[in-house]
């Protein structure tokens, strides 16, 4: 079972309370209506399948009850850092400080 | 009007002497989840006449009532049975200034006190976070087994557990499950 | 007594006798013993029959690693377990126990033909055996292969043990409590670091219990264990777990504990559990799991009477029992050499020490012939005698050349062997922790480390007890500074130690042919070196390959005693460095472990959660029967004097038509609304239209999916601008709450509006039949029954026999209909006065199948019954629930993607079977032509199928392809009896013109 820090609780909280949401950072169009068939299709089946690096959704579901973004290493389980909903994905560099 | 039912009313574990560990049903009491923008706190807890903190996990009591902090924007509020209609009543004046939802879960919910220095040795059965972690006077949502709960320390080794009343034969399957151990040293 | 039990020798108490049975006949141990020792004691090393070739085992080693002496336990009914390593197997006053893998008897094996049959049995034998005819593998070959093989028989009825589970969070897990395990629990101990302990067996001192000669700071080894246990319990922050195997590590220090409470108790205190699996997250580990002794590979290696050297010194040293009384020694490293002198010391006649070594430290040697023991170094072991104990064995010098020469044999009663050690790496690997291979010794020794964890002693590499020692302290001292404490590791010496080392082997040179010879490596799976070289002759290369093919490594003791045998020779057929060929991976649990232990509490009444409502226990006084609904529990349908179940529904359902029927409708998932932009919010989530819903009213919602497709639906009233009460399905609750939610978090934070789950705030009383108002009118207060007051589909707030209601209009039957809420503590004394009252009219409980029944009837689709998660609006004939004007709602671009408008889309509809009398199978296939070649071609199938008892007829709801414009068409259902034919018709059976509705 993973520890996961919920950046709203402010504490590592056991993997129990937790669930997963899908990838982070694909954005709910504003105006669905205006995209082509084939944009509609990217946006809901489309995802990066990242071997490595993963910006994914988590919810502490049985905690305070948020959403928020997490970097994932999918090769090794670990969680280089969580990140409130709606903060920009983290560069390269911050996701580097934070791993060490 | 018509009879009550709770499900774990008279419930009661009890150990011998020699270890401490009491479970019984909690003293009943109204509750409230109060959803508001953490910005229009003051005015709520002028309102419920008791301070509602910002910090996640937070506790404050006032005159018998008790506002847990569960998320950003979500309290959990205990007060005496008899103050229900007047918490509503207060609330209610508030919402034109400062929008907020007061939900009555009263009946969602039961309480389960856990009490006696074996307290936690009993909790740690199905709940996986680090009771070190947890001050007196917090309280946090968790997961007991396979149901979610409301764990509030009150002290050292005292605990509220408030659980939604569907889930709380197998909450208490479990903590007998668990007091027999204790009971038998093992 | 035996003359095997050296009186006043080991740990075992020899003042207490224990009496225990295998196979049916009495023996005598002692308090202290292992089923294996105590049998040792008493002569018998024939403990069980070998997996594939049946033949005679016995005892390989003395702890858990072993692979032969597996028994069966019996504690009476339902405790029978099959596969208990006697070695590890406590032993108590009536132990029953018994041998495994034989017929009719474990002396005389029907099976053992399989061992002069042993040329048929080579690796990937099966595979090439029972490939022909392609039928009779079914029938005839597996069924055989499955009965002949499996090692022991399961229990035939359920475990009537009970199994606990605990967490735990330490910040230093020390795993193994030999010399390296205990001083680093001690170091840590005493900076203050809250330290668990754990070892599998029911004595700290792992190594040390079978070395008393050793000196550890000036105290014979067994003080000092005396000493170091007492100063380990002495500290409150330190938990000592015995009898608890750490079984799995896994991500971020968590690591998984079975410990043993009871098995080892003769009487099973009332209620008590029998195991505990602890979940322990570290903030640093410590493992010093210590290392395993080799065995070596000639031909008749597995025979009873041939043991681990440092085996049979533990069974003499801690348990007082010599395996042998004339022993010979087979050896390429020293430390089997300390075996030899101790049992000679005991008393042993050691007929000979045989080094595969050509050169032995002089030490050995010395003493060796001090002790009038014959040495043979540069000699070979070519085989040994004896039928269910060895009795002989054969040896040869073998020259500096390689030349094998003549053989010698040697009698002895004991055979005791080593082929040096391999540190324990089992949990490290677990972490994915990287290997090093040290190609002078031989071995894989941790290297780069995943996790906050730290190696010490034998597992790493560290043999010697004075580095085992310093390792074991500056590991704990270390964990603890990491873990946030300061602490220095105090300092350990140990007095004339004599550090072992040896040499590595392959197969034993021989002067016997190769492809007779039964060299075993796996010895519980059978796996002969002959056989891993044949796997790579046919061309497997890649280890995983090889222990697939040979199986070698698979058994239960995940190969702890051959990997190392395997990969050595794997590696020299295949002529590539051992580091190249690799190890296979070690899995978590470490040792078997049992179901019960995983299981924990939830079997039984705590297997999972049932969710009962307020008016459950109601349900079950008048004799419900029981369907499952998600976690619920729910009342299927009320039996009355013996009715079966469709004497029951129809009952049920008449009573509704013709008065009165009330159903729990509790589970009903409930979602309170609440703020300004409530109905914005509503308007996105629903395909509805939600802004011009007057507070007041209800309607009916349809949720989507971003994809198009039907997620939920339910009746959603208005109770104010700003307070909407939305009902969901009951299985859909949780979801549906979470979908709102993360809409609400992350896609539209800036609406200002709250969600709160009222699913157990309130009971659910449905009312259904003509004279549902009629009850309820004269116990309402606040509210204006009359139709025009409260039309069909309004809600409104007031009193029902006095306590607080939101009471809905609304109807799931097409019969007028009332929803009576009331908060759920009220639940059981309203429904009881409701049934009171409704008395006069024949009210009726009714249960699921009656409300599925009647919905039905009107049409009304069950979502996750009659849809599948592909089923559209449209599909479902619902398209009337989408608010045309909309800009937007969740799932509306989907509806326009071209395959959602496709006109051959699968499409609800009502069927009408030929046979008024058939109820189709839910489920049921359909097919436009019966007579067409199977496998036909499938145009949709049964989604709800029923005797309609209002129309004296069955009715089903299906998904047909294409299915609106086919109405009128015969399609056909072949179900196993035959193939039945049905019309397809519109969805309402009754009443389409909803007049029974507004009354």
């Amino acid at each position: 079972m993973l520890l996961i820090r919920c950046p709203y609780c402010e504490t590592e909280r056991p993997e129990v309370e937790f669930v997963y949401a899908g990838e982070a950072h694909v954005a709910r169009p504003v105006d669905p209506a205006a995209l082509t068939d084939d944009e509609w299709k990217n946006f809901l089946f489309i995802r990066s399948n990242a071997r490595g690096t993963h910006f994914e959704r988590w919810r502490h579901m049985h905690g305070c009850g948020r959403f928020f973004n997490a970097v994932r290493d999918t090769v090794s389980d670990q969680f280089a850092m969580t990140y409130k909903a709606g903060m920009p994905r983290p560069t390269e560099n911050e996701i580097k400080e934070a791993r060490s | 009007m018509l009879q009550e039912r709770h499900p774990l009313k008279g419930h009661r574990i009890s150990l011998a002497e020699g270890v401490s560990l009491v479970i019984h049903d909690a003293e009943d009491s109204s509750r409230f989840n109060l959803r508001i923008a953490p910005e229009n706190l003051g005015a709520a807890s002028k309102a419920f006449g008791c301070e509602l903190l910002a910090t996640i996990g937070a506790t404050a009591t006032s005159g018998g009532r008790l506002a847990l902090c569960l998320g950003p924007d979500e309290w959990q509020l205990y007060a005496p049975l008899a103050e229900s209609r007047s918490i509503e009543t207060t609330f209610a004046a508030l919402y034109a200034s400062c929008p907020h939802s007061l939900v009555d879960v009263g009946h969602r919910e039961i309480g389960i006190a856990v009490e006696g220095a074996a307290a936690v040795l009993a909790l740690r059965s199905a709940c996986a976070f680090d009771f070190d972690t947890m001050p007196s006077g917090t309280g946090t949502r968790t997961i007991f087994d396979k149901a979610q709960i409301i764990l509030i320390r009150h002290d050292e080794n005292r605990f509220r557990i408030e659980v939604w009343r569907s889930f709380a034969d197998h909450v208490w399957g479990l903590l007998q499950a668990a007091s027999r151990e204790i009971a038998l040293g093992i | 007594m035996s003359t095997y039990r050296v009186s006043g020798k080991g740990r075992v108490d020899h003042n207490r006798p224990v009496r225990f049975t295998f196979n049916g006949e009495n023996f005598e141990g002692r308090q202290g013993d292992t089923l294996a020792s105590a049998l040792l004691a008493n002569g018998v090393h024939l403990i069980g029959r070998s997996f594939k070739y049946h033949r005679p085992r016995g005892f390989l080693s003395a702890g858990s690693e072993e692979p032969n002496a597996l028994v069966g336990v019996n504690r009476g009914v339902g405790r029978a377990e099959p596969n208990t390593r006697a070695t590890v197997l406590e032993i108590f006053d009536g132990l029953n126990t018994v041998s495994q893998n034989h017929w009719p008897s474990l002396k005389r094996d029907v099976g053992a033909i399989n061992d002069p049959l042993y040329m048929l049995f080579s690796a990937g034998f099966y595979y090439k055996t029972f490939m022909w005819p392609k039928s009779f593998w079914n029938k005839v070959y597996e069924p055989i292969i499955r009965g002949a093989a499996g090692l022991g028989k399961s229990p035939a009825v359920p475990d009537p043990d009970t199994y606990a589970s605990r967490y735990a969070h330490c910040d230093v897990l020390v795993v193994g409590s030999g010399p390296a395990g205990l001083v680093a629990a001690l170091e840590a101990g005493k900076s203050g670091a809250k330290v668990i302990l754990v070892d599998e067996s029911p004595e700290f001192g792992g190594s040390l219990l079978g070395e008393p000669d050793a000196e550890i700071n000036h105290l014979s080894a067994w003080d000092w264990l005396l000493e170091t246990n007492a100063a380990l319990a002495a500290m409150k922050n330190v938990t000592l777990l015995n009898r608890t195997t750490a079984i799995g590590y896994y991500h971020q220090n968590f690591v998984g504990l079975c410990q043993r409470l009871t098995d080892h108790l003769s009487e099973l205190p009332d209620g008590a559990p029998r195991e505990r699996l602890w979940k322990v997250r570290a903030k640093q580990v410590v493992l010093a799991q210590g290392s395993i002794e080799k065995p070596l590979v000639f031909d008749g290696n597995d025979r009873p009477g041939v043991m681990l050297a440092g085996s049979a010194r533990v069974y003499l040293n801690r348990y007082g029992v010599k395996v042998g009384n004339l022993p010979v020694v087979v050896t390429s490293h020293d430390s089997a050499w300390l075996a030899a002198f101790d049992m000679a010391q005991a008393g042993a006649k050691v007929a000979a020490i045989v080094d595969i070594r050509a050169r032995v430290p002089n030490y050995f040697v010395k003493r060796a012939r001090a002790l009038g023991i014959e040495t043979l170094c540069g000699w070979t072991i070519s085989g040994t005698k004896g039928r269910h104990r060895v009795t002989s064995v054969r040896v040869n010098p073998v020259s500096a050349g390689g030349h094998v020469g003549p053989a010698r044999t040697i009698a002895c009663d004991a055979l005791l062997m080593s082929g040096g050690w391999t540190p324990s790496v089992h949990l490290f690997s677990h972490t994915k922790g990287k290997l090093d291979w040290n190609d002078e010794r031989q071995m894989f020794l941790p290297g780069a480390r995943t996790e906050d964890s730290r190696c010490a002693g034998a597992g790493n590499g560290k043999f010697g007890l004075e580095e085992s020692l310093m390792e074991g302290a500056s590991a704990g001292a270390a964990a603890a500074i990491d873990a946030g404490f300061s602490a220095s590791a105090g300092s350990y010496s140990v007095e004339g130690e004599v550090l072992c080392i040896g040499a590595s082997n392959r197969e034993l040179p021989s002067d016997g042919s190769a492809s007779w010879a039964k060299a075993f490596v796996d010895f519980q799976n059978d796996v002969t070196a002959k056989d891993i070289r044949l796997a790579v002759r046919e061309g497997f290369k890649s280890i995983e390959h090889i222990k697939r093919y040979t199986t070698t490594g698979m058994a239960t003791d995940q190969g702890k005693t051959s990997n190392m045998n395997g990969l050595s020779i794997a590696s020299d057929a295949v002529k590539r460095p051992s580091p190249s060929v690799g190890l296979t991976t070690f899995r978590p649990p470490y040792t078997p472990t049992t179901f019960g232990a995983f299981a924990g509490y939830n079997r039984g009444d705590l297997f999972e959660v049932t969710r009962k409502t307020a008016i459950d226990s109601w349900a079950e006084e008048k004799g419900a029967v029981y369907e499952p609904v998600s976690l619920w529990r729910r009342a299927w349908y009320f039996s009355k004097q013996g009715e079966d179940m469709h004497q029951a529904v129809a009952r049920e359902c008449r009573a509704t038509r013709q008065s009165l029927g009330m159903f729990d409708a509790s589970t009903l998932g409930k979602i309170e609304i609440v703020g300004p932009d409530a109905a914005e919010f509503m308007n996105r989530m629903y395909t509805n239209a939600w802004t011009k819903l007057a507070p007041g009213r209800l309607r009916y919602g349809l949720l989507l999916g971003e994809d198009g497709f039907i997620r939920d639906d339910g009746v959603i009233g208005r109770l104010s601008t700003d307070r909407f009460h939305v009902t969901t399905t009951t299985g859909g609750a949780a979801r549906v709450l979470a979908m709102m939610e993360d809409y609400l978090q992350t896609e539209w934070p800036d609406l200002k509006v709250w969600l709160t789950s009222t699913t157990e705030q309130w009971a659910v009383i449905a009312l259904n039949g003509p004279n549902a108002r009629k009850l309820i009118e004269p116990l309402v207060e606040g509210i204006d029954l009359a139709n025009e007051a409260f039309p069909h589909m309004s809600v409104a707030e007031g009193r029902i026999c006095g306590v607080p209601t939101r009471l809905f209009r609304v109807s799931f039957t097409g019969e007028l209909g009332f929803e009576v809420n009331v908060p759920a503590r009220y639940g059981r004394a309203v429904w009881e006065a409701l049934y009171d009252a409704g008395r006069k009219y024949g009210i009726t409980p009714y249960g699921t199948e009656t409300m599925h029944v009647l919905r039905a009837e009107k049409g009304y689709i069950i979502v996750g019954q009659d849809t599948d998660g592909t089923v559209t609006p449209e599909d479902a004939s619902l398209a009337w629930a989408i608010g045309k004007t909309k800009p937007d709602f969740v799932g509306k671009r989907s509806l326009t993607r071209p395959d959602m408008l496709m006109a051959d889309r699968k499409q609800l509809v009502g069927l009408l079977t030929s046979d008024p009398k058939t109820v189709l199978e839910e489920g049921a296939q359909i097919v436009l032509d019966p007579n067409q070649k199977v496998p036909m071609k499938m145009v949709g199938h049964v989604t709800s199928s029923y005797w309609s008892e209002t129309l004296g007829r069955s009715i089903a709801l299906a998904i047909v392809e294409g299915g609106r414009a086919k109405e009128g068409q015969t399609v056909h259902v072949p179900m196993p009896d035959k193939t039945h034919s049905a019309e397809i018709v519109g969805m309402v059976f009754v009443d389409p013109e909803n007049k029974r509705l507004n009354v």
